[in-house]
């Protein structure tokens, strides 16, 4: 057939894409392969299951489970939970997933729709998702697989710390969290959540979305965030930024801070902000009052000046379209990316 | 690109069955996993050899996303990427989509690190193409001018038509190595090829007839 060439060479040879062949092919990767480090026998579990010891256990073990599994079907109460079912597997300690506790002798558990995981202080435990990711779960974490129908894989960290690497497509990962949902636009970072629900964020890979209703945040690579069960996610930063910076922008997150303290703190924050810290300067934008977006917008501009199609008035007016043009520049992601996912998971999150 | 021509590729694709592949993938990936499973266990051998199997699939998706310059390190990046997490690979025979999404995302976290924008130009720059691409000057203006309008076809197209025309993978290699079916596959490279054709046109009718001068 007429493509058969394009195809896989077969056929009648097509010049044009002979040439382009011929032209591109120059571009080909030909570089050998560099010296790997040996780190991966030092990642991977002990395969304790090919030996002939643990062979035979294992035989045994699945008699046993046979009549385990016989017994427990003819108690309807015992069913598992519907859904799907997320691997976890024991660390260290003894998580519990549900009224079940992870041990020496059961190392891997899984955590149904509508489970909770909790490790005490002595316990962690990793979730891993062949094509989603590894979550670490660190002591004293509370985390909940919430019912998600919908084709994103949905967690709920309720207090504690996880380390979360993913790999999934940008958008399709979500943890809720009491104070804002965190979306993993491809990346790695790590997330706590205190007592109180208030959280803090650090993006290692990528760029973490942090949303609470009207109320968002991107937070890339090097930044960090904290959130606030009132207010929702705060002002990201740069985590190389100098201290003094860091404290003021937190005070301008602080729901009890006074007029006078805020201004104080805007006026530190511009005058220590680097080119670096356009990615505060940008949140800024949407997070003071009228009064004082005007000198926010000035420092941001000398920084990156404003694209085509953003003028001050637009910004000082907090046009959203405006302000994602600008945000495109900054050079973190593409903003439209985000509104789609963001219509996405919200329409998701509302059914 | 016109619909009926669409439609045409779409029941060629739909009558394309999962058999076309079966013996590139069927062999491939009984290697591939005996591979995958050396390497998990510290064999810096084997993971070489799944680096030479497969870094022209990588290549080709970092070069759909990112500067010439920079796809050769990233290649790089994304094989150290994978090497710890070899073990959390649970389907060994799907090492193809789970490196490929590890390239996608690592292109797009090269974006994303940098804060002065980088801008992929049609082009590549003056100095790489002497260094890199070692061709005479009118084919290095060739490959600039094709490989821009390349990068400016939709993204699915774009990817499935470097693999093929600048890796010189065959529709079925993709397939097998990328997770896309053999109908996608196909799909793609005939919109896409079509697309291109379509820009060469457009763009510089003296650069098409070069292309298509023998």
């Amino acid at each position: 057939m007429k493509d058969d060439y394009l195809w896989d060479g077969s056929g009648e040879p097509d010049p044009e894409i002979q040439k382009l062949e011929n032209v591109l092919g120059r571009l080909r990767h030909n570089r050998p392969a560099p010296a790997f480090p040996a780190i991966v026998s030092a990642q991977v579990r002990p395969r304790f299951w090919r030996l002939p010891v643990f062979r035979f256990a294992l035989a045994a073990a699945a008699i046993v489970l046979v009549a385990a599994v016989t017994l427990l079907l003819q108690r309807p109460a015992l069913v598992a939970p519907p859904g799907p079912a997320w691997d976890v597997i024991r660390m260290s300690g003894s998580p519990r997933i549900g009224s079940q506790s992870l041990g020496a002798n059961s190392e891997k558990g899984r955590l149904g729709v509508g489970q909770v995981l909790e490790t005490d202080s002595r316990s962690q435990a990793s979730i891993r998702v062949e094509e989603v990711g590894e979550i670490v779960v660190d002591p004293e974490t509370r985390l909940r697989l919430p019912d998600s129908s919908s084709g994103v894989k949905r967690l709920a960290l309720d207090r504690g710390t996880i380390h979360a690497s993913i790999w999934a497509p940008a958008g399709e990962f979500v943890i809720d969290t009491p104070s804002a949902v965190a979306v993993d636009l491809g990346c790695a970072y790590t997330l706590h959540v205190d007592d109180s629900g208030n959280g803090l964020l650090h993006t290692t890979l990528g760029w973490v979305g942090f949303k609470l209703a009207d109320h968002e945040s991107f937070i890339p690579a090097g930044a960090a965030c904290s959130t606030h069960r009132k207010t929702g996610p705060g002002i990201p930063y740069f985590e190389d930024a100098s201290e003094d910076f860091r404290s003021a922008l937190s005070k301008l997150d602080v729901e009890t801070a006074t007029p006078e303290e805020k201004s104080a703190a805007l006026k530190t924050v511009l005058a220590q902000s680097r080119k670096r810290d356009a990615l505060s300067l940008w949140h800024l934008l949407s997070r003071v009052p009228e009064s004082d977006r005007g000198r926010v917008y000035d420092r941001l501009a000398v920084f990156l000046p404003p694209p085509a199609g953003v003028t001050r008035a637009g910004i000082l007016g907090l046009d959203q379209k405006m302000l994602d043009l600008w945000w495109n520049q900054l050079g973190f992601g593409d903003v439209t990316l985000w509104r789609h996912w963001e219509r996405t998971w919200s329409e998701q999150t509302n059914r | 690109m016109s619909s009926a021509s669409g439609d045409g590729v779409e029941l060629l694709a739909a009558s394309l069955g999962p058999q076309a592949v079966t013996d590139i993938s069927a062999t491939a990936a009984c290697e591939d996993s005996q591979l995958v499973e050396a390497a998990r266990t510290g064999d810096r051998t084997a993971f070489g050899r799944l680096y030479d199997r497969y870094a022209r699939l990588v290549h080709g998706i970092l070069l759909a996303r990112v500067p010439f310059s920079e796809v050769d390190d990233l290649v790089q990046d994304v094989f150290l990427l994978a090497l710890p997490r070899l073990g959390s690979l649970r389907d060994v025979t799907r090492f193809g989509p789970w490196l490929a999404a590890i390239a996608r995302n690592r292109a797009n976290d090269y974006h994303r690190q940098s804060v002065d924008q980088v801008e992929l130009t049609d082009g590549l720059p003056a100095n790489e193409s002497a260094s890199q691409m070692k061709s005479s000057p009118v084919e290095d203006v060739e490959a600039e001018f094709i490989l821009g309008l390349v990068r400016a076809l939709p993204e699915t197209y774009r990817e499935t038509l470097l693999l093929r025309l600048v890796e010189g993978m065959t529709g079925p290699e993709i397939a097998a190595r990328t997770g896309l079916t053999p109908g996608s596959v196909r799909v793609n490279l005939h919109r896409g090829m079509q697309q291109l054709r379509e820009k060469l046109a457009q763009r510089s009718p003296g650069t098409r007839d070069r292309v298509v001068k023998e």
